[in-house]
C-alpha cells in the first residue's frame, strides 16, 4: 500500500464524481435546498396548529338555547373576559358548523340559567365540539380555562357578600417552577437531529459507493485499474477516502441545510413550541461526540464498499445498498422517542445508536463520558472489522470476477 | 517474451485453464484462438496478474506473476474489449494521466508520452474533451493510449474487435502494427480465424482449457491437410469436443 497511489485514487474518484451532477445533487444539494423547505413547512404548520387551540375561539349557541340574555351572558362573562373567544350567530347542525368553520365550539345553556345563577346554584353549559378537528378539540381546554377564571370571580364575588376572606377559596396555592436543563422546545430537535446525523452519515456515502466499484465492474474499468502498480489495498484505500468524503459532506450540507432553516425562522427548530436552549455544550463532549459520528461514516463506508464489491453491476449494488438504507432507519426510528435521560450504556455500543445517543444527551443538557468513551472504543472496533471485509471481498477473485 | 509454464486455474471445481504452457517470443504477435468459454480470458487475466494461478506460473518479460505481481504489471498493458478502460467524466488526458500515475511514471514523461501518442493515434483535437462525449472510434484510440502509456514490453488483448464495425476494427489491426513495429510482444485472444491469419505471427488453440494447437498457419494447415481457415479451426476445436 503507497500513499501516493491512495492519493491518485482518491483525488480521480473526487473529480470524477464531483463531475456527476446526480450524485451531487443527490447527496449534497438537495440536503441544502430540502431542509430548510421541510422544517420552515413543519414547523410553520406545526405553529399554525397551536394558533387554532387559542385563539380565535369561535363559539355559538345551539338554536335552541339562542335567547338574547344567553347572547349577553357568553359576551359579558365569557368573551370579555378572554379576548379570544368570540361569540358567533347561532346555529341549528353544530356538527355542520363547526365542519363548516362557522365555530370551533357550540354551547348550549340551561334554559333557566338566570334563575339558576341568582339563587347561586350550579348552571350546566354543554359543550360541543368534534375531537377528530384538532382545532376544535383543543378550543375546549382554553374555553374550559376560561370557564374556571369565571367560577373563581363568581365565587369570590359570593364568598366576599358573604362577609369571608375569599383566600379561604385556595387552600394551597402551587407554585410549579421548571427546573430543566435544557429547553421546552428542544424536544423536537432531540428527536429529529441525532437521527438526521446518525442516518445521513450512514447512507450519505451510497451514491459514491455504488459508482465506486459496482460501476467500475459494470464500465469495466476494474480490469485495467487492477493491472496496474498500484496495488489492490491502495485502490480500496482511495475509494474508502472518498465514499467517507461523501458520508461526511452529505451530513454538513444537511445540517448547513438547518441553520438556513434556523436563520430564516428560529421557531421552524423548536415547532413553534417553547424556547431552545439548554445544550450541553460542554467541548469536550461535542467533541467526543463529532468522533463518534466520524468513526459511525467510517464504519458505514466499509459496508458500503464490501456490499458495491460483492454487486455484479451498478443496478445490483443500488439494491443492496438500498436494502442497507432500510436497516439504519430500523434503529434510528425505533429510538426517535428516547429522552436524552433515558439512553442505556449498552446504546453507546450499537453502531447507529451509538451517535443518536451522543447527540440527544448534548441536546438534553446531560453528559455521559463513559457511554462517550465506550461509543469511541466500540466503534474503533466497527471500522476495523468493516474495513477488513470490505478489504477482504476486494481480494476475493469470487466476488471481484462475479459477471 | 511472455512464457507461460504450466499455467491452470480452477474455480470452484471447474477447471478453466488445464495446464498451458507455450511461449510468445519478444516482438512476436500471437492469436489465442478458442470458443466462448474455453478458457482465453482467463488465461490473459491471470497473465494480467488479476487471478492469480492456481498452480504454475508465467514469466512475463522475465518477471514471474505469482513472485512479483506488482513488477510483472509494469511490464503489461492491457484493453480487455475494445474501448474499455474510460472514465467518462474524465477527459483523456486525465484517463491517460490516471493509468500512468499509476504506473509510477513521472508526470513529465506522461505527458511527453501522451502528446506523442495523440500524434500517433490522432487524438490531439479531443485530448481535454470527456470521453464520455467522444464517438467511439475516439474512445477506442484513447484507449489504446491508455493501455500503453507506461511503455510496456507486452500487451494483452483480450477480443479488441467483439462487436465492432469495419472501420473500428481496422483501426485495432493498425493499433496492433503500430505496436510490433514498435517491438512490443502482443498476445490477442480473438473467435475469427479470418483476424488471426490476417495479424498473427503464430496461433495457439485452446479448447475447454487445454491448449490444443500452437504453430505458423502455414504449420497448422499443412498438419490439418486444409486450406480453408474456418475448416481448420473446426477441425481443431469441432473434432475435439
Amino acid at each position: 500500500m503507497k500513499f501516493k497511489h491512495i492519493w491518485t485514487v482518491f483525488k480521480k474518484e473526487l473529480t470524477d464524481i464531483i463531475r456527476d451532477r446526480k450524485t451531487l445533487m443527490t447527496s449534497i444539494l438537495a440536503p441544502l435546498i430540502l431542509m430548510p423547505i421541510l422544517l420552515l413547512f413543519v414547523g410553520g404548520s406545526s405553529e399554525q396548529m397551536a394558533r387554532e387551540m387559542t385563539e380565535n375561539i369561535t363559539v355559538a349557541l345551539t338554536t335552541e338555547s339562542n335567547t338574547p340574555e344567553a347572547r349577553a351572558f357568553l359576551e359579558e362573562k365569557l368573551a370579555k373576559q378572554n379576548p379570544d373567544i368570540i361569540i358567533v350567530d347561532a346555529v341549528s347542525d353544530p356538527w355542520q358548523a363547526i365542519q363548516d368553520k362557522k365555530a370551533k365550539l357550540v354551547v348550549e345553556l340551561d334554559k333557566d340559567f338566570e334563575a339558576k345563577l341568582a339563587s347561586a346554584q350550579p348552571i350546566k353549559m354543554r359543550v360541543l365540539y368534534d375531537r377528530s378537528l384538532t382545532r376544535s378539540s383543543g378550543a375546549v381546554s382554553t374555553l374550559q380555562e376560561t370557564v374556571n377564571a369565571l367560577n373563581q370571580a363568581i365565587a369570590v364575588e359570593r364568598v366576599t357578600a358573604l362577609g369571608l376572606d375569599p383566600q379561604i377559596l385556595t387552600p394551597v396555592i402551587t407554585e410549579p417552577e421548571n427546573i430543566a436543563r435544557s429547553g421546552d422546545g428542544n424536544l423536537f430537535m432531540m428527536m429529529t437531529l441525532p437521527m438526521l446525523i446518525a442516518m445521513l452519515v450512514s447512507i450519505g456515502g451510497i451514491p459514491a459507493a455504488t459508482d465506486l466499484v459496482a460501476g467500475e465492474k459494470e464500465r469495466m474499468t476494474l480490469e485495467p485499474l487492477l493491472t496496474t502498480r498500484a496495488g489492490k489495498m491502495s485502490i480500496l484505500m482511495g475509494k474508502y477516502l472518498t465514499i467517507n468524503v461523501f458520508s461526511f459532506a452529505s451530513v454538513l450540507s444537511t445540517l448547513a441545510g438547518m441553520l438556513l432553516a434556523f436563520i430564516i425562522k428560529p421557531s421552524s427548530f423548536s415547532l413553534g413550541q417553547g424556547q431552545l436552549g439548554g445544550f450541553a455544550l460542554d467541548p469536550l463532549a461535542l467533541v467526543l461526540s463529532l468522533i463518534i459520528t466520524l468513526l459511525l461514516g467510517m464504519t458505514f463506508s466499509g459496508v458500503q464498499l464490501a456490499l458495491s464489491t460483492y454487486a455484479r453491476s451498478f443496478k445490483e449494488g443500488q439494491t443492496y445498498l438500498s436494502l442497507l438504507t432500510f436497516v439504519v432507519m430500523i434503529p434510528a426510528y425505533a429510538t426517535m422517542a428516547v429522552m436524552s435521560n433515558e439512553v442505556q450504556l449498552y446504546m453507546f455500543l450499537i453502531p447507529i445508536l451509538n451517535t443518536i445517543s451522543a447527540f440527544k444527551m448534548i441536546l438534553g443538557g446531560v453528559v455521559n463520558y463513559t457511554g462517550l468513551f465506550a461509543a469511541i472504543a466500540s466503534s474503533v472496533v466497527y471500522v476495523f472489522l468493516t474495513l477488513a471485509l470490505a478489504s477482504w471481498m476486494f481480494n476475493k477473485e469470487k466476488y471481484m470476477f462475479r459477471s | 517474451m511472455i512464457e507461460l509454464k504450466q499455467l491452470v486455474k480452477k474455480f470452484d471445481k471447474a477447471l478453466a485453464v488445464d495446464n498451458i504452457s507455450f511461449t510468445v517470443n519478444k516482438g512476436e504477435i500471437l492469436g489465442l484462438l478458442g470458443e466462448n468459454g474455453a478458457g482465453k480470458t482467463t488465461t490473459l487475466r491471470m497473465l494480467a496478474t488479476m487471478l492469480t494461478p492456481t498452480s504454475g506460473t508465467a514469466l512475463m518479460a522475465g518477471v514471474d506473476i505469482v513472485k512479483d505481481p506488482i513488477k510483472a504489471r509494469s511490464r503489461v498493458g492491457i484493453l480487455f474489449g475494445g474501448e474499455s478502460g474510460l472514465y467518462d467524466r474524465l477527459t483523456v488526458a486525465e484517463n491517460i494521466r490516471y493509468f500512468g500515475e499509476l504506473n509510477d511514471i513521472p508526470l513529465d514523461v506522461i505527458k511527453e508520452r501522451t502528446k506523442k501518442l495523440a500524434d500517433i493515434f490522432d487524438m490531439n483535437d479531443y485530448l481535454d474533451k470527456r470521453a464520455g462525449k467522444l464517438s467511439k472510434g475516439m474512445r477506442q484510440k484513447a484507449s489504446f493510449a491508455r493501455a500503453i502509456i507506461h511503455d510496456p514490453d507486452i500487451l494483452l488483448l483480450d477480443e479488441p474487435t467483439s462487436g465492432m464495425d469495419v472501420s473500428a476494427i481496422r483501426d485495432v489491426q493498425d493499433f496492433i502494427m503500430t505496436l510490433k513495429n514498435q517491438g512490443k510482444t502482443v498476445l490477442f485472444s480473438s473467435h475469427t480465424m479470418s483476424e488471426v491469419e490476417k495479424l498473427c505471427d503464430r496461433i495457439a488453440v485452446i479448447h475447454k482449457g487445454k491448449l490444443v494447437a500452437i504453430g505458423t498457419l502455414d504449420q497448422l494447415k499443412q498438419e490439418h491437410g486444409t486450406d480453408n481457415m474456418d475448416e481448420l479451426f473446426v477441425k481443431l476445436v469441432g473434432g475435439k469436443s
